[in-house]
């Protein structure tokens, strides 16, 4: 190979390194835009992102979590457990709307202090940790509604319901408080002494802990938190259909975590990060979108998803790597 | 100092703590075991037993897959060896092998080799994501298990097919002298694994692998093949179980991935409870898959609501998990006094 076909190699190379993931959000853009009329569509757009509010809750519990050098396959759980209990506490017990968002948040940081006390207190790696949490509390799901039959409350209040379908100067409400804990978290994790900690522990936990950074409580304290952020995403989609599914927060578990590997690929040194993870929702929350747009049946629709996803995954795994 | 070394020979005689945090699973689950077979008079007869071995089928070949995975990675589930994506892969297969002779009226000779390569390009794309991509296993497979269930809707249309060829009825009633042939078959197919795993060359290489990659490296041993290879073997596993599925189930069912994945990573890891270094091997796997299988049944004659089943498997791969790592805890304790 001549020099000068290197030096161009090393140029492409460069641009994919840098630019690859950006590169193919924007031809998935194009494609959607250029394929189906309404994609554009100012409404259309503030869709895509009232519907990736939920996504983004949950992958910013994620990403506390993979910073941390864990994983958490129980966020899905800790969704669930967060609209179980509110609901029950608005339909059973009567309960004030803020109580009833109190007690959900109190419900998923529950399933966070088991992780927490697997984790830390046995000694469990987190993976195995939150897929036993994940099969237990899909199991007393199962049980607590006799086989996965919603519970459905059509006279919750029209405070509790505006979490989800209300609006704040024109904003929906989903957006408001995804961007409220949006910027709770980037303050937290980048921009703050306990967020340096947290990434000192995810990349050397032996060294952080000879630094004196108590590792164990950190780990708790993190896993708790991320599961209350998860329940919070769990009270909106509750507020929203006025009802619990039991098992629905499973559906969000693979995109939460796809959404903080490819926000990690973004960042310089491969750090898990909140501004990323903001783009890998948006980017899957725009390829759900342009995919339900291009009238697909839902099966293939399913299949697709799961395609890009792996792609999307190897790509930004490739491009952190390369670099 | 002085003290120490005459406290040692203490250390033979009384089971050490962690040795019997070690045992505690095992304990478990023989405590359980016994409880059914007291609570339930029809537990220990021949019938019963007939039904776990034939309900452990699938999961046994199952986990004989994911074993060599584990094998060649290291058992860290995070940034070792793992396959998340074996069961998908078997209901894959299922689900073509039963479209194609149901729906397309194609002959076994077409379905099956159709099956076989769907589940070996599966393989084919972990062994790349994780060797030529760089990414860990467990982010690799589970992405590819859920493109995967994607992939067995479209085939299925999410709906049930019934398969009544007489291949998988035989498969489901037949007996070979005596003895169901889906367990003989699977005794081959362990027969087969544990020759390449354990009396071969290319086993030993694969397990110096998973033991200390970089020791394999060193010793010239192509550390990136043997991954590659066998994530391409656990694919393989998978589709050979989709025959024992199809036979369990008179059919694909959508869905039944969730629990074959449950069960795979409650045996394979129970398994390394029985060995006496606690790492995964093919006794363990295929032990394991037993055991699992007989609580389930075990606790279906009793009578235990069905929701149940999953709760007290979630408890049980957490006791495992926990005292294995425990007993590894005191382990270091001990030697770092």
């Amino acid at each position: 190979m001549s020099d000068r076909a290197e030096h161009k190699d090393r140029g492409i190379r460069n641009v994919f390194v840098h630019y690859g993931f950006l590169i193919i959000i924007a031809s998935f853009f194009a494609f959607f835009a250029f394929y189906t009329g309404s994609f554009l569509n100012a409404s259309n757009l503030l869709n895509i992102v009232e519907g990736s509010s939920i996504l983004l809750i949950l992958a910013l519990g994620m990403t506390l979590v993979v910073a941390l050098g864990g994983i958490d396959l129980s966020v899905g759980i800790a969704f669930d457990m967060g609209a179980a209990f509110a609901i029950v506490a608005l339909k059973e017990y009567d309960a004030a709307w803020y109580v009833a968002v109190l007690i959900g948040i109190g419900g998923g940081a529950l399933v966070g202090l088991l992780n927490a006390f697997l984790i830390v207190r046995l000694s469990v790696s987190p993976f195995l940790a939150t897929l036993g949490t994940f099969f237990i509390g899909s199991s007393i799901q199962r049980i607590f509604t006799n086989g996965g039959g919603p519970i459905s409350y059509r006279r919750a209040p029209q405070e509790y319901r505006n979490l989800a379908t209300g609006d704040l100067f024109g904003v929906p409400m989903e957006i408001v408080i995804a961007a409220v804990i949006l910027i709770a978290y980037f303050i937290f994790l980048e921009r703050s002494i306990f967020g340096k900690r947290i990434h000192a522990i995810g990349l050397q936990k032996t060294a952080a802990r000879v630094a004196g950074i108590p590792v164990q409580r950190y780990v708790a304290i993190g896993f708790i938190i991320a599961a209350a952020t998860c329940a919070i995403g769990g009270i909106i989609g509750s507020a929203n259909l006025r009802m619990f599914t039991p098992l629905a927060g499973f559906s969000y578990l693979l995109d939460a975590i796809a959404a903080v590997f490819i926000g990690a690929s973004m960042h310089p040194r491969g750090r898990p990060n909140v501004l990323g993870t903001l783009v890998g929702v948006l980017f899957l929350g725009m390829v759900a979108n342009g995919l339900n747009l291009m009238g697909l049946d839902f099966n293939t629709k399913d299949a697709l998803s799961g395609l890009i996803l792996v792609a999307a995954l190897a790509i930004s795994v490739a491009q952190k790597r390369l670099r | 100092m002085t003290s120490r070394t005459a406290r040692e020979p203490r250390r033979f005689g009384v089971p050490s703590l962690s040795a019997m945090a070690g045992y505690l699973p095992l304990v478990i689950f023989v405590c359980l075991l016994g409880y059914l077979s007291v609570v339930s008079s029809n537990f220990l007869t021949f019938p019963t037993f007939d039904l776990i071995l034939r309900q452990a089928v699938p999961t046994t070949i199952v986990c004989l897959g994911l074993s060599i995975v584990v094998m060649a990675g290291g058992d860290d589930v995070v940034s070792g060896g793992i396959d998340l994506s074996i069961p998908a892969v078997a209901v894959l297969a299922a689900a073509i092998i039963a479209d194609q002779l149901t729906n397309h009226a194609a002959s076994l000779a077409v379905a099956l080799p159709l099956a076989l390569m769907a589940a070996l390009l599966v393989g084919a794309v972990n062994a790349m994501l994780v060797v030529r991509i760089g990414m860990t296993p467990l982010l690799a497979t589970l992405s590819t298990s859920v493109a995967v269930v994607g992939i067995v809707k479209v085939v299925t249309s999410s709906r049930r097919i019934n398969v009544d060829h007489p291949a998988v009825v035989w498969l489901r009633d037949g007996t070979i002298g005596g003895v169901s042939s889906g367990v003989v078959l699977t005794l081959v197919f362990f027969g087969v694994f544990f020759f390449i795993a354990h009396r071969t060359r290319w086993g030993l290489n694969l397990q110096a692998v998973g033991g200390s990659r970089d020791a394999a490296e060193v010793s010239g041993i192509p550390v990136s093949r043997f991954v590659a290879l066998s994530f391409i073997i656990a694919g393989f596993a998978g589709g050979l179980a989709a025959m024992f599925i199809l036979a369990r189930g008179s059919g694909s069912t959508p869905g039944t991935e969730e629990n074959l994945l449950l069960e795979m990573v409650l045996a394979t890891f129970l398994g390394s409870a029985f060995s006496p270094r606690r790492v995964v091997t093919l006794w363990g796997a295929i032990l394991g898959a037993v055991l699992v299988s007989a609580l389930s049944i075990g606790f279906k004659s009793i009578g235990v609501n069905v929701f149940w089943t999953g709760c007290i498997k979630g408890a049980l791969i957490l006791i495992v998990v926990a005292s294995a790592s425990l007993s590894a805890k005191f382990d270091r304790r001990k030697t770092a006094i």
